[in-house]
């Protein structure tokens, strides 16, 4: 609970510095939203030229983009550690978060958060909302419920996996440019999984689980009976590489602090 | 009285790697890397008892930062004990930061873009920090140091020794037993560094604190610290009050004159050949130095001749400073 | 000039001494060229050719645009904003040399880097896992090497006018990113420009973003014929020439606030 408490103490800090370069914020969820565009516009391009994709129709991707973009939106918000080697490791600012009594990584996210990512998923639902009238989605009160249940669990298998990358700064020295290469990976499990071979779709299922963002929840929504599976799947495998991702990143502060920097 | 630190055989080595000269070199770096094993902090032990102020001085590189990171549980030694308030600072992390603050000189507590007064309150929840607890003993605070006014101010439009202020009190706001200060002054011109000197000593008074303070400033040591230890290539050179390490090492008495007339080193040294009197020449302002054992009657004695002999214009008789002392000892070694 | 060639090779070793990234980077890049060729091989399904290309000029497509992406990618637009932000700019300044030449060499020093040990290597990988399709023409070869030439400086060339921003606009981090963006789906990265409606593509026409990729890679796949080929890539060079006046404009107004505003 002080946890909860402590996350809104910095949230309320977080808008007071936000709100003095409101110019800033209007650019940031620009280009967000430019982002956005150009990936709806390669969907767009690409049923141009063909009527089904691997058996999935336009709108059904649209739809499974649109989901995609609401984990996305609380992955971006509370895990902006892309350059956690540089400014904690090589700068030293991990030794100040080590004389502090909360979790190193709660006060990481919670120093480098960026709320105004969270834009992205009132975009993301509008595009579901789209996509859906198109394809005469029905509606049950159960789907909001799995839907927030879905959306925690894409959110923490992003996080899980980027906070796995973190990690590598505490056994490598050097500067990796993995972290943004995998923002690219990141983005194949919004498109159906049965498209890629085999090998592939086992490593979006379970080695970088990034078909449990997109597809995979999405498809529940659709009414795709044959994954209904890996779509209840998608709150366990967020929990267990989340967990995993803690204990990793726990031992590597504990390595930090057995060889410095 | 009980022991804030305890510190016991303690060791840390850090694996240094090296690289190869040229693009051969950086090629072969690519497979594998050379590296030693550097021992930073070589098998050093102290006490520090509760509400002590101790100066913890070294070149650069002679291990303080690695020590006080270990005392402060941001490090784990590689062998040896630390106890700090009680506690193994690298077991339970969380709970022990709560009973120690720190202060890096160089580096900022404070969130760069909100207003001073928001960093102590988002501190304060951090920190657990009740109300009454905060307002009895931060608004003392805020007053020693002067700080009030730059409280609704963003900390990025600080100056240098404004921001230290504010860095001091904001690792104050849990009031712990135990200060770590790492160079709390560099940077800072004279006025601020003696607001903080006093400021220190008032805390340690007050709720008997205990500081240790690294620096580069032995201004700063003199002025707060009845005991300093030493530290050269990890290991831990001279641990004890800072009056017998002037004694020990204050080598005698410098006198400085100045004399109304031509005189060499020759003629000086003929005039004081019967004691032991080493004489320089500052060529540039003809002050000529003698410098001897520190002895009131030789001193006496060694004035008294050279005035019988020559017309002074003026006489200084100077105190080796700490400064000079430890100079002394790190270039000729403590032995 | 010696000064120039001297940090093209501090660049160079600068690159290897953070070795992990060639560990893994490779294998990525692959993973990300693999998951573009499966979606393109769904989005043919039955089909022979779409815009006249098959389906194994486009997987070539693919693989070659990612690996040329790695040559004359750059990060140096970020890090003009960061040496602007921090100062560092004024020092740079003072030094015997052309700034915005430096950070170009640094890019260079970068790109020759990579195109040695992640687009070659890389595309060696990259062939034995998908089929892919090399042109046995030397022509085709030597019209790709002027080409990727081309597009670096293009790409370099928007990134110096990216960078420079920093001196006018508080905090162009956005900015950046919009940029990178765009890039990505305007230069043919994602789609080849022929696959564009033809009003987008009467658009594309008049900017200046198909040479950073989509003309390579035209070239690489043998889409165009050797006609249409040293048309685009005297193209590509007219652009490079065009975006030399902007740069010099902005950099001598910059320079100019520089000096006003004291850095």
């Amino acid at each position: 609970m002080f946890y909860i408490a402590i996350f809104f103490q910095y949230v309320a800090q977080y808008m007071k510095t936000r709100m003095q370069y409101r110019a800033d914020l209007f650019v940031e969820i620009f280009s967000d939203l430019l982002f956005q565009a150009v990936n709806l516009i390669f969907i767009l391009v690409v049923f141009g030229h063909t009527n089904l994709l691997g058996g999935w129709t336009r709108d059904e991707i649209i739809f499974i983009y649109g989901f995609f973009l609401v984990p996305y939106a609380l992955f971006s918000s509370f895990f902006n550690i892309w350059n956690f080697n540089e400014r904690y490791i090589v700068k030293g600012e991990l030794d100040r978060i080590l004389t502090r009594p909360i979790h190193s990584l709660f006060q990481i996210v919670l120093e480098r958060m960026e709320l105004e990512s969270l834009f992205g998923a009132v975009t993301g639902i509008a595009v579901m909302i789209y996509a859906g009238n198109n394809l005469g989605l029905g509606f049950s009160w159960t789907d909001p419920f799995l839907f927030f249940l879905f959306v925690i669990g894409g959110m923490l298998v992003y996080g899980g996996i980027f906070v796995l990358i973190a990690c590598i700064s505490f056994w490598a020295d050097a500067r990796t440019s993995i972290m943004p290469m995998m923002y690219n990976i990141g983005n194949y499990g919004r498109y159906p999984v049965d498209i890629y071979n085999s090998v592939i779709r086992f490593v979006l299922t379970w080695v970088l689980p990034f078909a449990f963002v997109g597809v995979y929840p999405a498809s529940y929504f659709l009414g795709k009976e044959e994954w209904f599976l890996y779509s209840f799947l998608t709150p366990v495998i967020g929990i267990v590489f989340f967990s995993i991702s803690i204990v990793t990143w726990n031992s590597g502060v504990k390595r930090y602090r057995g060889a410095g920097n | 009285m009980t022991d804030a630190i305890t510190v016991r055989n303690l060791k840390k080595e850090f694996k240094a790697y090296s690289s190869r000269s040229g693009l051969k070199g950086a090629f072969r770096d690519l497979l594998t890397r050379n590296y030693k094993i550097v021992p930073a902090v070589n098998n050093i032990s102290f006490q520090v008892k509760q509400g002590e102020m101790v100066g913890y001085i070294g070149e650069n590189g002679a291990g303080k930062s690695t020590t006080i990171k270990m005392l402060t549980g941001i490090l784990t030694p590689t062998s040896g004990e630390v106890i700090v308030n009680g506690m193994n600072p690298h077991k339970d992390r969380e709970k022990f930061v709560r009973t120690i603050g720190v202060v890096f000189g160089q580096r900022s507590q404070l969130w760069w873009d909100i207003a001073v007064q928001e960093s102590f309150r988002l501190l304060k929840k951090v920190y657990k920090v009740t109300d009454e607890q905060y307002d009895s003993h931060m608004s003392h605070v805020i007053k020693t140091l002067d700080i009030e006014p730059l409280l609704d101010k963003p900390v990025r439009k600080l100056s240098l020794g404004q921001r230290m202020r504010c860095e001091l009190a904001a690792a104050l706001i849990h009031n712990p037993p135990l200060l770590f200060l790492d160079e709390p002054t560099i940077g800072l011109d004279v006025l601020v560094k003696l607001k903080i000197r006093e400021f220190l000593k008032e805390i340690n008074d007050k709720y008997n604190t205990t500081i240790l303070l690294t620096t580069h400033d032995l201004s700063d040591i003199e002025a707060l610290c009845e005991r300093v230890v030493m530290l050269d290539e990890g290991k831990i050179i001279y641990d004890g009050a800072l009056k017998s390490l002037k004694e020990k090492w204050g080598e005698g008495k410098e006198i400085e004159f100045q004399f109304l007339e031509d005189v060499t080193l020759n003629d000086l040294n003929r005039i004081t050949a019967s004691s032991e009197v080493k004489w320089e020449k500052d060529e540039k302002k003809a002050i000529f130095t003698a410098f001897a054992e520190d002895n009131d009657e030789l001193i006496s004695l060694l004035i008294a001749k050279v005035v019988a002999d020559l017309k002074v214009k003026d006489i200084d008789i100077k105190e080796t400073s700490t400064e000079e002392i430890i100079r002394n000892i790190y270039d000729r070694g403590i032995s | 000039m010696d000064k120039y060639i001297e940090m093209i090779r501090i660049r160079f070793l600068m690159m290897l001494a953070y070795r992990t990234n060639y560990y893994t980077g490779i294998l990525i890049y692959s993973i990300n060229i693999g998951a573009y060729y499966f979606l393109w091989s769904a989005i043919y399904g039955e089909k022979d050719a779409i815009e006249g290309m098959s389906v194994i000029q486009m997987s070539t497509y693919v693989a070659v645009a990612w690996m040329a992406r790695a040559f004359y990618f750059n990060n140096i637009d970020r890090e003009m904003a960061a040496e602007i932000k921090e100062g560092k700019v004024a020092v740079e300044l003072i030094r015997p040399y052309n700034y915005l030449g430096m950070k170009t060499m640094q890019g260079l020093g970068e790109g020759i880097f990579r195109l040695f040990f992640f687009s070659v290597p890389g595309m060696v990988i990259v062939s034995f896992i998908f089929p892919l399709q090399f042109s046995a023409d030397w022509t085709t070869w030597i019209f790709f090497a002027v080409s990727i030439v081309l597009s670096f400086f293009i790409n370099t060339q928007i990134n110096l006018l990216t960078g420079i921003t920093t001196f006018f606009l508080f905090n162009n981090t956005g900015l950046i990113r919009a940029k990178r963006v765009v890039i990505d789906l305007f230069s043919g990265l994602l789609i080849p420009i022929s696959f564009f409606p033809l009003w987008a593509q009467d658009v594309l026409k008049y900017l200046p973003f198909q040479g950073i990729s989509y003309v390579p890679s035209m070239i690489f796949t043998n889409s165009f014929s050797n006609n249409e080929a040293i048309q685009a890539i005297i193209m590509q060079g007219i652009w490079v020439l065009i975006l030399i006046i902007p740069i010099q404009v902005l950099w001598i107004i910059a320079k100019k606030q520089l000096i006003i505003q004291g850095g």
